[in-house]
């Protein structure tokens, strides 16, 4: 909720910044503006009308043409790629809250990108959300199938080919997380193409967050046999949490490897999404299938950039007893900060249920901050 | 004199035999490996988390809440962050977990079928690691779950949904973290929640509803912070149990023929029956019980006992067949005892009872039991898992004691015949290739025996650590192994008793018709001699041309030491 907040505050912000500020906008690469269907209050009934209405509705207008077709088949997937890209925002700035670059995103209009300018060039930082958002997108997806919200999910157990149908009767129905992952695909991948290296790149980490989703699935087994005995056994995959596949990702993006952007990527046999890479460094090894690849190097973002788009560290509040990213020198860049004492009201005693309301006392609490100069 | 058809089959004949009977067992693990799918499938889902606005379920009222359609409840995303939490104060005893299945897919709304047979629900709750609101991990919580059932037909509508079932349980969850995992936002490892096991899959679909009430008076329900409530259902899969329902309606008409065939060829005897043939004739018709396709009665009746019952038909074919293996060796003893009489073996088979009792008693207070509640479970209880663990290890410690007896009991008919097979040197060559054969014969069936034992042991450890995960070949030809192993499994011991029926009626072909009167009147010299020995035991002689197969390891034995006398004079 809280999160939610900031980010209407950040969007109203921005508006109202945004006016006096005539600098030319730089138009998102094509096939990332869906993100900002995250924007706030832009889940308006609208995007649950029934499927006729949807194609023309003004909230979609961030999807191309080809990607509102793709909802308007599936009805009850657009309310999941929207929550897919409010889940790929938080696990962005969660990941990320400890680093320079925390994630920032601004609502700017369905012109351009939620997450800035950072998306055109080709650096660490931009496979991260790419990866991200597609592997939400996947996750998504698939819990709106186990849900029962999207009507089209695939039932293909088709070892007859019959009508699904008797196909269902016969074998019962896959498993869900398939239909998230070529969802994923058609929806996240439908403009990233040509021959483009910067799109090979975008591609390539696009399946990376979709791979990590199906590979991270978990495995669970019930016993029903005869008096409840294990002679027979049935098993099936979960989603996990999707703050396990952030983690990961993150330490992809820890561990990704920079490759030569080369004229001749060429197609590593079947499929359209494997390219081969050749790394940088040539004693690395080649990326593999679960590697975020870049081939830019990050700026430092330490002050405020505009052809990033990115505020730089001023102001930011750093931990002055950690020798990490999120330690007062390496965050503030070494332009010092500022430790304030300040009293806060804060909730405290508070009682916890599973869910839903929590019944707090207000307590006053003294705290220390440090902010970035 | 008359011996088994075992015997009086000549060699090529038996080959004949067995290879047949192996093939009908190939085609069986076939049939299952690539015509029937996986025996079970799993449906999948997340519940909608549907709030109680004007707290319905705690005034008592039974109104169900749809997931989707046009009556669909007022549901949270999210049941941390939703908006609606804070404008409507919603708190924990409002939350109403919804979901029906079957969902609609590609398009097709899909239906249960009554070829489902059984459905068995279990939840599974995602709990996430929070610092301010943790789960506790120092003691299993308990868990309340009010759970309530509705079912309803495909011509029905959303309004005409019926409550089959409501419960209020008690249930543990037990969750487990890493250490290296504590961080916001990552997930307990929970373990599944049984939730509950319907018997018959009468209706089209069907509809849960879980309410985990909390109250400041108990301890319920204090699991820290739930994300999602997943419940899973499985299901028989239709193709399973088409597949399933067609090898026993074949089979049912093949024993039942062997049987009559069999019992026919007793009673033309004319004498009275001996226990072996008693015994394989209770056996038969055991298995014919459990082979009797009642099943096809669930599609078209509601029969939610069908469940129980068939595990009562496997678990009476199974205490027949070990008491019939304990008959038969011991009635192969080639000793000097006279059995014959069911007395005899009363220690072996209060054994087996006990074990089955244990087993039948554990299975009613859990199946039978749920034929009332379905959600229903005699694990949930601290007294009903000790109750269910004492019958379990009741039964697995009979189970071992009898595997003891039956291993000593064969022991000892192979230390007998070994330690008469030296006196065989001195017999005529006649006799000695009569009584090897005999013995070929016996040790073949011991062999069969404890091969099927074995097959299915080593089946069901395969399956177990493979865990229905292997496919073999490529993608067009797919073997789907515990399809394989059930109705492999199932095959292999029907083809065992009617292979036992075949072989074991008496025969009524003379054992020595095939030979010359040299041969002949050799044999009848073995019946007087054995007479006339054993007129001091008179209860030996009387059995005499009863059950020729035993008689005849009597006769050989003593013939073996009248020889052996011969040879020390």
């Amino acid at each position: 909720m809280r999160l939610m907040l900031l980010m209407c505050l950040a969007w109203f912000m921005t508006l109202t910044c945004g006016s006096g500020d005539k600098r030319v906008r730089v138009r998102a690469p094509r096939g990332s503006k869906w993100w900002s269907l995250a924007k706030p209050g832009e889940v308006s009934n609208g995007l649950r009308a029934p499927v006729r209405k949807l194609y023309n509705n003004p909230s979609l207008l961030p999807l191309t043409k080809r990607q509102r077709r793709l909802v308007t088949k599936n009805p009850g997937a657009v309310m999941a790629v929207v929550s897919g890209a409010r889940m790929a925002i938080d696990e962005c700035q969660h990941q990320f809250r400890k680093r320079r670059w925390n994630c920032p995103i601004r609502f700017e209009g369905h012109r351009s990108s939620i997450f800035g300018k950072i998306i055109q060039k080709g650096c660490r930082e931009t496979a991260f959300v790419y990866s991200i958002t597609s592997a939400a997108v996947a996750y998504s997806v698939g819990r709106a199938c186990s849900q029962g919200t999207i009507q089209t999910c695939s039932c293909d157990n088709r070892v007859h080919s019959r009508p699904s149908g008797e196909d269902w009767e016969w074998s019962g129905c896959s498993d869900n997380a398939k239909f998230g992952h070529k969802f994923s695909r058609k929806f996240v991948d439908v403009l990233e193409k040509g021959r483009d290296f910067r799109y090979m790149i975008n591609l390539h980490n696009n399946e990376v967050g979709r791979v990590h989703v199906s590979n991270s699935l978990r495995r669970q087994c019930k016993c029903h046999g005869m008096s409840g005995s294990c002679t027979i056994k049935t098993c099936w995959m979960t989603l996990p949490d999707f703050r396990s596949i952030g983690l990961a990702l993150k330490d992809r993006f820890d561990g990704a490897s920079q490759v030569l952007p080369e004229n001749s990527v060429r197609n590593r046999g079947r499929g359209k999404r494997r390219f081969n890479f050749s790394p940088a460094n040539s004693l690395h090894k080649k990326p593999g299938r679960r590697d975020l690849v870049y081939f830019e190097d990050s700026p430092n973002f330490c002050d405020n950039d505009s052809s990033l788009g990115f505020d730089g560290t001023k102001g930011r509040e750093c931990n002055h007893s950690s020798l990490g990213v999120d330690g007062c020198d390496l965050m503030c860049c070494g332009r010092g900060f500022h430790t304030e004492h300040y009293v806060v009201q804060d909730r405290c005693q508070c009682i916890f249920e599973w869910c839903c309301e929590v019944k707090c006392k207000m307590c006053t609490f003294n705290r220390t901050r440090s902010t970035c100069l | 004199m008359a011996g088994v058809v075992l015997e009086t089959l000549g060699n090529k004949k038996l080959s004949i035999l067995i290879i047949s009977l192996l093939l009908i067992l190939t085609v069986f693990f076939l049939v299952g490996g690539l015509v029937a799918p996986a025996p079970n499938s799993v449906i999948p889902t997340t519940a909608i988390n549907c709030y109680d606005e004007d707290k319905l379920w705690q005034i008592g009222e039974s109104k169900p809440f749809l997931p989707r359609g046009k009556y669909a409840c007022k549901s949270l995303h999210d049941l941390h962050h939703d908006k609606a939490i804070k404008d409507k104060k919603l708190d924990a005893n409002q939350i109403v977990f919804s979901q029906q299945i079957p969902f609609v897919k590609n398009n097709t709304a899909l239906h249960m079928s009554r070829w489902f047979q059984n459905l068995i629900g279990v939840i599974d709750l995602d709990i996430e690691f929070k610092q301010e609101n943790p789960y506790p991990e120092e003691k299993t919580p308990e868990m309340l779950v009010e759970a309530r059932l509705y079912a309803r037909f495909k011509e029905e509508t959303d309004k005409d949904w019926r409550l089959i079932a409501s419960s209020k349980e008690q249930r543990t969850l037990e969750c487990t973290i890493e250490k290296d995992k504590r961080e916001d936002g990552q997930a307990y490892n929970c373990e599944l929640i049984p939730f509950f096991e319907l018997g018959s899959v009468f209706y089209d679909y069907y509809l849960i509803n879980v309410r985990l009430p909390v109250s400041e008076r108990n301890d319920y329900n204090k699991i820290g912070s739930l994300s999602d409530l997943h419940s899973i259902f499985i299901i028989q899969n239709g193709g399973f149990t088409k597949v399933w329902f067609s090898m026993k309606t074949v089979l049912f008409p093949m024993v039942v023929a062997a049987l009559c065939w069999f019992w026919n060829r007793v009673a033309s005897q004319g004498r009275p029956t001996n226990l072996t043939e008693r015994t394989l004739f209770a056996l038969g018709i055991v298995l014919s019980i459990m082979n009797c396709p009642v099943e096809w009665f669930t599609l078209f009746f509601n029969l939610p006992f069908m469940m129980l019952l068939n595990d009562i038909r496997d678990g009476a074919f199974y205490a027949m067949l070990l008491s019939f293996w304990i008959i038969f060796v011991g009635e192969h003893m080639l000793d000097q005892t006279e059995r014959n009489r069911l007395s005899a073996y009363w220690r072996h088979l209060a054994v087996v009872l006990l074990a089955c009792t244990a087993l039948f008693i554990f299975e009613m207070c859990e199946r039978g039991r749920q034929l009332v509640n379905p959600f229903y479970s005699i694990w949930s209880s601290e007294i009903g898992s000790v109750a269910a663990f004492t019958f379990i290890i009741v039964a697995s410690i009979a189970a071992c004691v009898y595997f003891l007896f039956l291993c000593y009991l064969v022991f000892k008919v192979f230390r007998n015949i070994g330690s008469k097979r030296t006196s065989l040197l001195h017999m005529s060559s006649f006799r000695r290739k009569y009584y090897s054969g005999l013995i070929f014969r016996f040790k073949f069936l011991m062999i069969v025996t404890l091969l099927c034992a074995a097959l299915t042991v080593i089946f069901f450890i395969l399956g177990q650590v493979s865990e229905g995960q292997w496919k073999w070949g490529d993608e067009d030809i797919n073997i789907e192994y515990t399809s394989a192993f059930l109705t492999g499994v199932y095959g292999m011991w029907n083809v065992y008793v009617m292979a036992l029926l075949a072989l074991y009626a008496p025969s009524h072909k003379q054992f020595a018709s095939e030979a010359d009167t040299d041969t002949i009147s050799q044999e009848e010299e073995v019946q007087l001699t054995q007479q006339s020995i054993s007129t001091s035991e008179k209860s030996a002689a009387n059995i005499s041309l009863v059950y020729a197969y035993f008689q005849n390891f009597q006769a050989w034995a003593k013939g073996g030491k009248r020889n052996m006398a011969g040879q020390v004079n």
